[in-house]
């Protein structure tokens, strides 16, 4: 998956308005990341993209970049 | 009404998902109380395993991929054809994923009703349609307490647990006169595989929620086993229709 498309899911993901994220964007700093975000994540990370990260390292991650690395983008 | 340590003697029954968790303590125990049971489950090598642990005479494993009510339903007429008549079948066969209502999408929520209701559905009317005139029958589901009860994050899964209640209830009033009867268990949360990867899923903080819902602790696959085999079996001949709740108090708060 391309970093830009990976950008788009994870903004619907957190409800976040279209071309708001970057990688250098603050997980905690976005109003939808919280415990349902970090399910949703897991279920993206299995369907999308084929991983099974554990909820310990995707809260562990504090901007969009680290995710990306978690998710191997 | 006698009871035999063998109350399934002679009686060849189907059961679903037996390669692991509650499906495989149930097939384990209708085998030690006599039955034949033929295994059915997505992993051909872990029935075929299964079966041989139990012994030829008592088990066969019938590998199974099914998606739909008439797959299903064609399934049944296949295994009858091959094995005899069933006297009875108990579904455990499940998937589970938790997925926040922003992530749920069709493909998923289809798959997950076809898995929870087409299929127990196409099992029933297959079972009905090759089950000899005037002899008894039984099916059991295996549901969950989050049939009952919500859960975030798993609408998709309750919705279809829920929708299994329907099934069995309105297929029970519906074959009753056939001599057929449909009931389901609903399981709170036991130690298996399928929590095992359920639990990968959540933090430490979460799984602990879970577990502490659980005034007697988590359940054992063999827990819901028995009361799968109590509600197959003639100890249950006046019981149609209903949900028996294996929880270890999970739905009593």
């Amino acid at each position: 998956m391309e970093k830009t498309e990976f950008l788009r899911n994870l903004e619907d993901l957190i409800e976040a308005n279209p071309g708001s994220l970057t990688e250098k964007s603050v997980l905690a700093d976005a109003a939808g990341w919280n415990s349902m975000a970090v399910m949703g994540f897991i279920a993206f990370a299995d369907e999308d993209l084929g991983i099974a990260p554990a909820p310990k390292a995707i809260m562990a991650c504090r901007t969009v970049a680290d995710l990306m690395a978690l998710a191997g983008i | 009404m006698t009871h035999s340590p063998l109350p399934f003697q002679g009686q060849t029954i189907l059961v679903t998902g037996a390669s692991s968790g509650i499906g495989r303590a149930v097939a384990r125990l209708l085998a030690h109380q006599g039955a034949r049971v033929l295994l059915g489950g997505r992993d051909a090598e872990r029935l075929e395993m299964e079966a041989k642990a139990l012994g030829p005479e008592r088990a066969v494993g019938v590998p199974m991929d099914l998606v739909d009510l008439d797959g299903a339903c064609q399934w049944v007429g296949e295994l009858v054809q091959i094995h005899g008549p069933l006297s009875g079948i108990v579904h455990s066969a499940g998937i589970r994923s938790g997925v926040p209502i922003r992530m749920l999408k069709q493909a998923g929520m289809t798959r997950m009703m076809a898995i929870h209701v087409d299929v127990p559905l196409g099992l029933i009317k297959g079972f009905r349609q090759r089950r000899p005139g005037g002899l008894p029958g039984a099916i059991v589901l295996i549901s969950s307490v989050l049939g009952l009860v919500g859960s975030p994050s798993e609408v998709a899964y309750c919705a279809a647990k829920a929708a299994m209640g329907g099934v069995v209830r309105s297929a029970a009033l519906e074959l009753a006169a056939e001599g057929i009867r449909v009931n389901a268990v609903a399981p709170g949360f036991v130690e298996s595989e399928m929590l095992s990867a359920f639990r990968k899923t959540l933090t430490e903080e979460q799984f602990a929620q879970i577990v502490a819902r659980h005034p007697l602790g988590l359940g054992r696959p063999e827990d819901v086993a028995q009361a799968a085999a109590f509600l197959l079996g003639d100890t249950a001949r006046w019981i149609t229709g209903t949900t028996l709740v294996v929880d270890g108090g999970y739905i009593a708060q």
